[in-house]
C-alpha cells in the first residue's frame, strides 16, 4: 500500500556508504526522540512547580494506552495495512472489563488476559478476511470498526460499571520504586518483545511483506500467514491498551476509545513510521504518542485560547512531522535543489522554455489515428467494460437488496417517487464528496480535511448571503474557490513538504476548525439564501432542483474520470508513481489539483447542506468523513489507488444511503444498526473479491 | 417534585448572597480556576463557556478569579491528561464539562486529594467527591413525553429523534421518555433516530423516515434537539402552521419563536424562522450551569459549603408562557421573557435557556459575547 506518493525517489536511491544508511533508516526515530527531549526540556523549565516522580509517574500512565495502541497499529501499517478498529476494540475491552458483577474478577492478571484475548479474537478475524480472503485492510476493519461498536453498544449503552481496583493498584504500583512505574515498565515490555520479535524470522518477514509484497512471496515468505499474524498481534496490543485504560479509568464507557483512532495515526506519523509499509518501527510510535499527550501541557502552560486550540495542535503536529522530514534526501530537499537548478538555469537562460525549439512532434498520418468508432453491439460493450462493471455491480446488487428490504419492512419504498426523491437528495452529499474523496484514493492519498472543510463553507455561504439571493452570485464562486484554495494548501503540503497526506490533512482539518470557530466567534450567524433553500428542499412535479444537478453532475464526474487527460493521469499515478513520471505525467501538479477537486467538492457539499438545513452549524461536517470513505471503497475502489470507476462509487452511496434511511425509519436499537452497518459494508466488499 | 426543587433554589440562593457577603477581600492573589471544555464545535458549548467567562469577569468575581480555559475535544483520555496537568500547574478549582461520567473518576480523586475543588456543569461526574451541577435528565425526559402524550390525547404515533449514542445524558433521556410512553398503551413509537443533538443531523434523519412514512402518517415529535427543524420540514412540506405536529425537545431559539402566536411583531424573522404557533415544549441542558459552578467554586474556596449536587430547575417554556425578549437583559428575563428576537439572535439554532435567578450577574451579553451584565 503507498499512502505517502511521494517518497518512490528516496526508496530508489541505494545508499553509498552502510554507515550513512544506518543514520537514514532511523532519522524518524531519531526526530521524535530530539522533539519529545525538547518539549519535556520546555516543560520542565516553565512548570508553575518541580515536577516530581509523581508527576512524571502520572504523564507516563496518562500516554500508555495511546502509546501501546499506536505501537499495534504500526506493526499493522509496517505489514503494509490500515487499522481502523483499533480505538473500537480499546471501547469493546473497556466495557467487556466493566461489565463484570462487582468482586467477581479480582486478578489483575486475569483481567490482562481478558483483554489481551478479545483483542486477538478481532485481529483475527480481521486478519482471516485481509489475509486469506484478500480484501483491502481499511474496509475490513471500518467494518469490524462499525460492528464492534455496535457490540461494544449491546454490552454496555451508557457509561456505567467498575472495574476491579486491583488493576488500578496494580497499574499505579511501582516496578522500581522512585524510578519505574509500572505503566511505563508495560511499555518497555512491549518494546523488549519487539526488538525479540524483529529478529525472529516473522519480523524480517514483516518488513519485506509490507516493503514488497511480491518480492517477498517471491522470495518464500508466506505473506498471507505474516499479515494474519500481524493482525492478531496488533489486537492483542489494543487489547492491552484497553487494559490500561480501564485501569486508569475504574469503569466502562462504550465511547471511551473512539476519538483515539486518528491520534493513533498522528503518533505513528510523528514516530517515523512510512505509512505503506515496510519502514519504521514501534519504538518511535511508542515516543510519537507521548509527544501527542504532552501537548495538552504544552497548550496549558502556554494558556493558548480555546479557539486557537487546536490550530496550535495541528501546528505542532505538522511541525514535529517536518522536522522529520528536512534531511539530505528529503522531498523537500529535491524540490529545493531542483528549485535552484532551474532558477540558475533561467538565469543561464538555458531553459527549454527560453530556447528557440522547432517543434519536433510526431505527426501521424491522419487516416490512423482515428478508429472508426463502429456501432457495437451490448454484448461486446460488456465485453469491453468487464472489469468496470465487475467493480460497480456488487454496490448496485446490494443497493437493489435493500430496497426490497426496505418495502418489506417499511413498505411504500419500491414504488414511491417520494423515497426515490428523497434519497437522491441526501446522497447527493456523499456522491459529490465521492468524486473529491474517490480522486485522492485513486491517487493514494486520503482526504481527512473534509469535515471542517464543509462546515467552513456552508458557515461562510450563509453569512455572506445572509439570506439574500443576490449575494449568491459572489457568495458561491468565492465559498468554492476557499475550497480549492484549501485543496491547494494540502496538495502543496503533501508534494512540496513532502508531508504523508493524512497527517497534511489532518492537520488542516484541525486549523479549518480553527478558523471556523474565529470566523464564527463559536455561533455561525446568517441564513442560505431563499434560492438555495428552494433547490434542496422544494419539489417541482415530484422532483427537487438539486436531483437534476445530482445527474448532471454524475455525467461530470464520470466523463471527468474517463475522458480527461486529468483524468486518466488520476490512474496512471494510482497506479504507479514511477511510471507515471517517466511517462511524462506532471504527478505534483495533477496530486495537488485532486486535492484542490476534493476542497471544491467538500465545498460544494457546505454550501448544499446548509440550504437544507436552512443555516450552517459549526459540527455540520462531522458525519460525512467516514462515510465518504466507506462509499468509495465499497464501490470498488481500491484504497492503493489506480482501480475503481465514479459509477461503482455512486452505487456505494446509493447503498449506504438507502441502508441508513431503511435503519432511521426503524426503531431498532443504535447497537444493532451499528452491526448491520458493518455487515453490509463486510458483504459488499467480499462480494467484491478479486479471483487470482 | 417542583416545591422541593424552588426550595432547594431558593436555599442555594440564599447561600450564594451570604457567601458574597461574608468573603473577606483576597488580600493574598485571586483563586487559581481553571476550565477543562468538552468539544467546542457546537453552539451549546460555546454560550456555556461564554457565560461562564462572563461570570468570571462580572464585578463581583473579576478580583477574585483568575480563569484559564482549555479544550479537550471528544477525548477523554485527552481530559484526563488535562486534569492532571492542571492540577499539576497549581489548580484551586477545575470547572469541568465532563466527556465521561465514568473515565475522568481517578484522575478527579487525585486532584481531590491534591485539595482542588473539582466541579462538572450539565453533564455528570460519578466521583463522589466531585460537585455537579445539572439539570435532571431523565426528569426531562419525563416530562417532555408526558406533554406530547397529553397532547396527543394518550393516543398517536410518535417519531424519536434522541442524541449522542453511547452517553449517559441521551440514555438517560431516552429511559425517561420511553417510560413515559411505554405507559400509555395508545402512544406507538413508529421510527427512531440518532440526532446526534445536532440541528444538520436532525435535518437529515428526519427527511430519512418521512421518505417512507409521509407526515400524515406521523402524529407527534420528540426531539432531543432539533424541534425548529422538524417544524420547518413540515412547513416546507406545505403544511400549515396550525396543523403542525406538537413537538417536545430542546430549547433552541428558532424553535421558541416559532411558538409565537402567528402575527407577532418580531425583528429580523425569515424563512421558517417566524412565529407560527407551533405547538411546543421547549426546555434544555441549562446553558447557565457553567456559570453557576464557577460561582460555587468560589464560595466553596472561601470556605463555604457547597451541595454535592445542584439540580438546577428545568425552566420549561410551552404555549403558555412564551414570551419575548425585548433586550435580553437579566431583569427583563427575571420578569418571564424567554425567547429572543431574530434580529439580536440571527441563529436559529442558538440556545435560549439562559436565564437563571441565581446567576444575575450574567445576561444575554453574556451568552453572546462574554460579557457580564
Amino acid at each position: 500500500m503507498t499512502m505517502d506518493i511521494t517518497q518512490p525517489a528516496e526508496k530508489i536511491m541505494p545508499s553509498i556508504s552502510t554507515n550513512k544508511l544506518r543514520i537514514g533508516r532511523h532519522r524518524g526515530l531519531i526526530t521524535a526522540i530530539v522533539t519529545l527531549a525538547l518539549l519535556v526540556a520546555f516543560i520542565l523549565k516553565v512548570s508553575a512547580t518541580p515536577l516530581g516522580y509523581y508527576d512524571i509517574s502520572q504523564l507516563v500512565s496518562g500516554g500508555t494506552t495511546l502509546a501501546i495502541a499506536a505501537m499495534g497499529q504500526t506493526l499493522v501499517i509496517l505489514s503494509g495495512g490500515f487499522d481502523l478498529s483499533a480505538a473500537a476494540v480499546i471501547s469493546l475491552v473497556n466495557v467487556s472489563l466493566a461489565s463484570f458483577p462487582m468482586g467477581s474478577i479480582t486478578s489483575p492478571a486475569l483481567l490482562f488476559a481478558i483483554g489481551i484475548g478479545i483483542g486477538v479474537a478481532v485481529g483475527a478475524v480481521n486478519g482471516f478476511f485481509i489475509a486469506f480472503l484478500r480484501l483491502q485492510p481499511i474496509v475490513v476493519t471500518l467494518a469490524t470498526m462499525f460492528i464492534l461498536q455496535g457490540i461494544t453498544l449491546l454490552v454496555m449503552d451508557n457509561p456505567g460499571g467498575y472495574i476491579d481496583g486491583s488493576l488500578y493498584e496494580f497499574m499505579a504500583s511501582d516496578l522500581i520504586p522512585n524510578t519505574l512505574p509500572m505503566s511505563g515498565a508495560l511499555i518497555l515490555l512491549c518494546l523488549v518483545l519487539w526488538y525479540w520479535l524483529k529478529r525472529t524470522p516473522y519480523g524480517i518477514a514483516l518488513y519485506a511483506a509490507g516493503g514488497d509484497p511480491e518480492s517477498a512471496r517471491s522470495a518464500g515468505v508466506s505473506v498471507a500467514w505474516v499479515r494474519f499474524l500481524t493482525y492478531v498481534l496488533a489486537g492483542g496490543m489494543y487489547g492491552v491498551a484497553g487494559v490500561t485504560i480501564s485501569a486508569q479509568t475504574g469503569a466502562g464507557d462504550p465511547l471511551v476509545g473512539n476519538p483515539m483512532l486518528l491520534q493513533m495515526f498522528a503518533a505513528v506519523v510523528v514516530g517515523g513510521t512510512l505509512l505503506g509499509g515496510g519502514r519504521g518501527g514501534l519504538t518511535g510510535s511508542a515516543i510519537g504518542a507521548f509527544v501527542l499527550i504532552l501537548m495538552v501541557n504544552i497548550l496549558l502552560i502556554l494558556n493558548v485560547s480555546a479557539y486557537y486550540s487546536t490550530i496550535a495542535e495541528s501546528s505542532i503536529l505538522l511541525i514535529a512531522v517536518l522536522i522529520g522530514a528536512i534531511h539530505g534526501k528529503s522531498v523537500l530537499a529535491n524540490n529545493l535543489s531542483r528549485f535552484t537548478t532551474r532558477l540558475g538555469a533561467w538565469r543561464e537562460g538555458v531553459l527549454p522554455s527560453q530556447r528557440n525549439f522547432t517543434s519536433q512532434r510526431l505527426s501521424l498520418p491522419g487516416e490512423v489515428s482515428r478508429v472508426p468508432a463502429a456501432a457495437i453491439g451490448w454484448r461486446e460493450w460488456i465485453q469491453r467494460n468487464r472489469a468496470s462493471i465487475r467493480l460497480a455491480l456488487p454496490a448496485f446488487v446490494c443497493f437493489l437488496i435493500v430496497l426490497v428490504a426496505t418495502e418489506a419492512i417499511l413498505g411504500n419504498a419500491v414504488l414511491n417517487g417520494r423515497y426515490y426523491n428523497t434519497l437522491l437528495v441526501l446522497s447527493c452529499f456523499l456522491a459529490i464528496l465521492a468524486l473529491g474523496q474517490g480522486s485522492v484514493i485513486l491517487t493514494g492519498g486520503l482526504d481527512l480535511s473534509i469535515p471542517w472543510t464543509i462546515a467552513l463553507a456552508g458557515i461562510v455561504v450563509s453569512k455572506m448571503a445572509a439570506g439574500s439571493n443576490a449575494e449568491l452570485i459572489y457568495a458561491i464562486p468565492f465559498v468554492l474557490l476557499m475550497g480549492a484554495f484549501i485543496g491547494l494548501l494540502n496538495g502543496s503540503g503533501i508534494v512540496i513538504l513532502g508531508l504523508s497526506p493524512i497527517v497534511m490533512t489532518l492537520a488542516m482539518n484541525g486549523m479549518l476548525q480553527g478558523v471556523s470557530l474565529l470566523y464564527s466567534g463559536g455561533t455561525p450567524d446568517g441564513f442560505a439564501a431563499p434560492l438555495l433553500r428552494t433547490f434542496m428542499t422544494q419539489r417541482f412535479l415530484g422532483v427537487t432542483p438539486v436531483v437534476i444537478f445530482l445527474i448532471l453532475f454524475v455525467i461530470f464526474a464520470v466523463l471527468l474520470l474517463t475522458r480527461t487527460p486529468f483524468g486518466r493521469r488520476i490512474y496512471a499515478i494510482g497506479n504507479s508513481v514511477r511510471a507515471a513520471e517517466l511517462s511524462g505525467i506532471g504527478v505534483k501538479r495533477t496530486v495537488v489539483m485532486v486535492y484542490m477537486l476534493s476542497g471544491v467538492c467538500a465545498a460544494l457539499v457546505g454550501i448544499l447542506l446548509s440550504g437544507l438545513s436552512g443555516q450552517a452549524s459549526l459540527g455540520m461536517g462531522d458525519e460525512y468523513l467516514l462515510p465518504s470513505i466507506a462509499a468509495v471503497v465499497v464501490g470498488g475502489t481500491l484504497i492503493t489507488g489506480g482501480r475503481g470507476n465514479y459509477i461503482g462509487m455512486l452505487g456505494g452511496v446509493l447503498l449506504l444511503t438507502a441502508l441508513q434511511t431503511l435503519l432511521a425509519g426503524t426503531t431498532f436499537p443504535m447497537s444493532t444498526r451499528q452491526i448491520v452497518f458493518g455487515l453490509v459494508i463486510l458483504g459488499a466488499v467480499i462480494a467484491l473479491r478479486e479471483r487470482r | 417534585m417542583k416545591q422541593f426543587l424552588k426550595n432547594a433554589s431558593h436555599a442555594l440562593g440564599l447561600a450564594l448572597a451570604f457567601g458574597a457577603v461574608a468573603a473577606p477581600a483576597m488580600a493574598e492573589g485571586k483563586h487559581k480556576i481553571f476550565l477543562s471544555m468538552s468539544y467546542i464545535g457546537n453552539d451549546w458549548q460555546a454560550e456555556a463557556a461564554n457565560m461562564l467567562k462572563a461570570m468570571a469577569a462580572s464585578p463581583a468575581y473579576a478580583d477574585k478569579v483568575d480563569l484559564q480555559v482549555q479544550v479537550a475535544g471528544p477525548n477523554a483520555q485527552k481530559q484526563i491528561q488535562q486534569i492532571n496537568s492542571m492540577v499539576q500547574a497549581g489548580a484551586d478549582a477545575i470547572i469541568v464539562y465532563p466527556i465521561s461520567p465514568t473515565a475522568l473518576n481517578a484522575a478527579v480523586k487525585n486532584a481531590c486529594a491534591k485539595g482542588v475543588t473539582v466541579i462538572a456543569y450539565d453533564s455528570i461526574i460519578e466521583e463522589p467527591c466531585a460537585y455537579n451541577v445539572h439539570i435532571d435528565q431523565k426528569v426531562w425526559g419525563e416530562k417532555s413525553a408526558q406533554w406530547l402524550v397529553d397532547q396527543l390525547g394518550g393516543k398517536g404515533r410518535v417519531v424519536m429523534i434522541t442524541g449522542v449514542p453511547g452517553t449517559t445524558v441521551d440514555s438517560l433521556r431516552n429511559e425517561g421518555a420511553k417510560a413515559v410512553f411505554a405507559a400509555n398503551p395508545g402512544i406507538e413509537v413508529v421510527a427512531e433516530a440518532n440526532g446526534m443533538w445536532s440541528q444538520a443531523v436532525a435535518r437529515t434523519e428526519l427527511s430519512k423516515i418521512v421518505a417512507t412514512r409521509p407526515w400524515d402518517e406521523i402524529d407527534g415529535v420528540w426531539m432531543q434537539a432539533g424541534c425548529y427543524t422538524a417544524n420547518s420540514m413540515q412547513s416546507e412540506a406545505g403544511i400549515p402552521d396550525d396543523k403542525i405536529r406538537p413537538c417536545a425537545g430542546e430549547a433552541s431559539n428558532g424553535g421558541r419563536i416559532q411558538m409565537l402566536p402567528v402575527g407577532t411583531e418580531v425583528d429580523g424573522a425569515n424563512g421558517t424562522y417566524r412565529p407560527m404557533g407551533a405547538k411546543r415544549w421547549s426546555s434544555g441542558s441549562q446553558n447557565f450551569t457553567g456559570a453557576l459552578a464557577l460561582k460555587l467554586a468560589v464560595q466553596k474556596l472561601e470556605g463555604g459549603e457547597i451541595p454535592a449536587l445542584t439540580d438546577v430547575p428545568q425552566n420549561i417554556v410551552t404555549n403558555d408562557n412564551i414570551k419575548l425578549c425585548l433586550e435580553g437583559t437579566w431583569k427583563e428575563m427575571s420578569e418571564g421573557c424567554n425567547v429572543f428576537q431574530p434580529s439580536i439572535i440571527p441563529n436559529p439554532g442558538w440556545f435560549a435557556s439562559i436565564y437563571s435567578e441565581l446567576t444575575p450577574e450574567v445576561g444575554l451579553q453574556a451568552a453572546l459575547i462574554g460579557q457580564p451584565e
